[in-house]
C-alpha cells in the first residue's frame, strides 16, 4: 500500500501529530490520542487490504502474533520489520524497525517519552483485536526522540 | 394598497423569465397588462370561463410560453406568461411568490366600465380604493412604510456576524418591508449587489422555510443563498442566528455525522453459516457498531467478518446521518 518514502502521506500524518500535540496537555495524553487514531485507522486498513486473507483465522501464540505483525508490515510497508523479539520480555513481543516510515526526518528535542509513531501501536492493537487477541501495544523507543530504532511492545493480556 | 400591488407586479416585470403578465377580472377581461400578447387573451378567457368559480392554479402551455393562471381573490385573476424553457415547477413557485405578496392586500372589485389591458388602470384601482378608505373612518397609517429603524444607534453588523447552515430558518427582520419597497435605498443597494436574486430570496423568507428549502425552491446552491441572507441579516432585513448563538445552539443540536456502513451485494449462499447473521445485517444502513449490537457480538468480530467478504461483494458505503 504505502511506499516508504511518501512525502504526501507523511505530511498528512505530520499535520495530525502537530494538531494532537497542540490539543493535549502532556506527553501521555498525546501518546494515547495517537494510539486512538491508529485504532480507528485500523478498521479501514483491515477492511481494504489482504491482511485478513494472509493471516490465520485464529491467532493463539506469540509466534502467531509475530507472523501477523510480519503480514501487517508486508501489506503496509512492503517489507519485514527489522526485528521481532519474543525472548527478552515474557508475555510480550517486541517489534523494532530501524527504517520506520512514520517518523522519517523528524527530530524532536526535549520530548522524552513521546511516541511519534504511536499511531502504529493503535493499528496493531486493533488488528490483533479483530483476530480475537487482547493485547496492549505501546511504543518503547522512537527515532524521532533520539532512539536507534522505533520499537513497539505488544503485551498480550 | 396600490403600492403593494405595484410592488408585486413589478416583481414580475423585472423577472427575466417573465414575458408578460395581466391582472384579469373573474370574467376574463384584462385589466392591467404588461407585455402580455393580445392573441393569448381569448384562450385564457376560455380557460377561465371553463372553470368559473372552481379555478385554482392552472397552467396553459402555449407556443409563446407557459401561462400560469392564479386567482388572487373573488374578483381578480393573475395571469403570467413565462418563457417556454422555464420549468413548470419554477413557474408555479414564482407565481405563488407574487400571490403571497398580494395576500392581505384589499383589492377593490373592478369598475363597471374600463379600457382593457391598460397600465394606467392601476391608478383607477387606486382611486377606487382611496374612495373606499375615505368613507371608512380615519385612514390607517400606511402599512407599507415601517417606522425607520434606529439604525444609527444600533450596532453595526457585518455578514460575518451570522451563521447560516442548511437547517437555519431565516425570519423577517425589521427592515424586511423596506427592502422590498422598490423606492427604498435598501432595495437599490440589494439590487446593485445581487440583482433580482436578493429580492427572490426575500420573497421566500416566511419564518418556516429552511435555507435548504429556499435554495431548493430556487434551484440555487445553499452557499449562494446563504451569502445573500447573511448580507440581509447585517442590514436587519432578515433575522439569523449570530455566530455565538449558533455555537450555543450547536451544543443542544446533534450535528450530522459521517459514518460507513457495510453493504453485502454478493451471493448469500456462499457465506459461511457462522457469518450469515452478521452478513445479512450488512444492508448499507447500519454501522459495524450497530450490526454488533443487533447481532449481539463484539464489534471487532463484526469488522473481521466484514473484512472476510471484501472480495466477495462487501462494500463500505460512506454517508452522513
Amino acid at each position: 500500500m504505502a511506499r516508504i518514502e511518501n512525502p504526501l502521506l507523511l505530511s498528512i500524518y505530520g499535520q495530525l501529530v502537530d494538531k494532537i500535540l497542540a490539543e493535549t496537555q502532556n506527553i501521555e495524553e498525546a501518546n494515547e490520542r495517537l494510539r486512538e487514531l491508529g485504532r480507528t485507522m485500523a478498521e479501514q486498513i483491515y477492511l481494504t487490504t489482504d491482511i485478513v486473507e494472509k493471516t490465520k483465522d485464529e491467532v493463539l501464540t506469540r509466534e502467531d502474533v509475530a507472523k501477523l505483525v510480519e503480514v501487517v508490515f508486508r501489506v503496509l510497508f512492503d517489507r519485514k520489520p527489522t526485528e521481532i523479539d519474543m525472548e527478552t520480555a515474557r508475555g510480550s513481543v517486541r517489534v523494532s524497525d530501524s527504517n520506520c516510515v512514520w517518523c522519517q526526518d523528524v527530530n524532536l528535542e526535549g520530548m522524552p517519552g513521546f511516541g511519534y509513531c504511536e499511531v502504529f501501536s493503535g493499528i496493531l492493537e486493533a488488528i490483533l483485536k479483530y483476530k480475537g487477541v487482547d493485547a496492549r501495544v505501546f511504543e518503547e523507543t522512537c527515532r524521532a526522540t533520539g532512539g536507534v530504532t522505533c520499537s513497539w511492545n505488544v503485551r498480550l493480556v | 394598497m396600490s403600492g403593494d400591488l405595484e410592488r408585486a407586479l413589478s416583481k414580475l416585470r423585472f423577472d427575466d423569465q417573465v414575458i408578460g403578465y395581466s391582472l384579469m377580472t373573474k370574467g376574463g377581461r384584462p385589466f392591467v397588462s404588461f407585455s402580455f400578447p393580445d392573441d393569448l387573451f381569448p384562450r385564457v378567457k376560455e380557460s377561465i370561463s371553463l372553470y368559473k368559480t372552481d379555478l385554482r392554479l392552472m397552467t396553459i402551455d402555449t407556443d409563446k410560453g407557459l401561462v400560469v393562471l392564479a386567482p388572487v381573490d373573488d374578483n381578480w385573476i393573475l395571469t403570467v406568461l413565462y418563457v417556454p424553457e422555464l420549468q413548470l415547477g419554477l413557474a408555479i413557485a414564482k407565481t405563488k411568490n407574487v400571490l403571497r405578496m398580494l395576500e392581505g392586500i384589499e383589492l377593490p372589485p373592478p369598475p363597471e366600465e374600463f379600457e382593457e389591458a391598460v397600465e394606467s388602470n392601476l391608478e383607477v384601482l387606486e382611486s377606487i380604493a382611496m374612495q373606499a378608505a375615505s368613507t371608512a373612518a380615519e385612514a390607517a397609517p400606511t402599512v407599507e412604510e415601517p417606522a425607520p429603524a434606529p439604525a444609527q444607534e444600533a450596532e453595526e453588523l457585518s455578514p460575518e456576524d451570522f451563521v447560516v447552515t442548511s437547517d437555519t430558518v431565516p425570519k423577517k427582520g425589521e427592515a424586511y418591508a423596506t427592502a422590498l419597497s422598490l423606492d427604498s435605498d435598501l432595495y437599490d443597494e440589494m439590487r446593485k449587489a445581487y440583482r433580482n436574486f436578493g429580492f427572490d430570496i426575500l420573497m421566500l423568507v416566511d419564518g418556516r422555510s429552511t435555507v435548504a428549502a429556499i435554495a431548493d425552491a430556487m434551484f440555487q446552491p445553499v452557499v449562494k443563498v446563504a451569502e445573500v441572507l447573511k448580507w440581509a441579516a447585517s442590514k436587519r432585513i432578515v433575522e439569523l442566528p449570530r455566530a455565538g448563538e449558533a455555537a450555543a445552539e450547536g451544543v443542544t443540536k446533534k450535528p450530522s455525522r459521517f459514518v460507513k456502513c457495510p453493504r453485502f451485494e454478493g451471493d448469500l449462499s456462499k457465506v459461511k453459516p457462522d457469518h450469515l447473521a452478521v452478513v445479512r445485517l450488512c444492508d448499507g444502513t447500519r454501522t459495524t457498531e450497530q450490526i454488533a449490537e443487533a447481532a449481539g457480538i463484539p464489534a471487532p468480530r463484526v469488522i473481521h467478518i466484514v473484512a472476510l467478504y471484501r472480495k466477495h461483494g462487501m462494500k463500505m458505503i460512506g454517508k452522513t446521518i
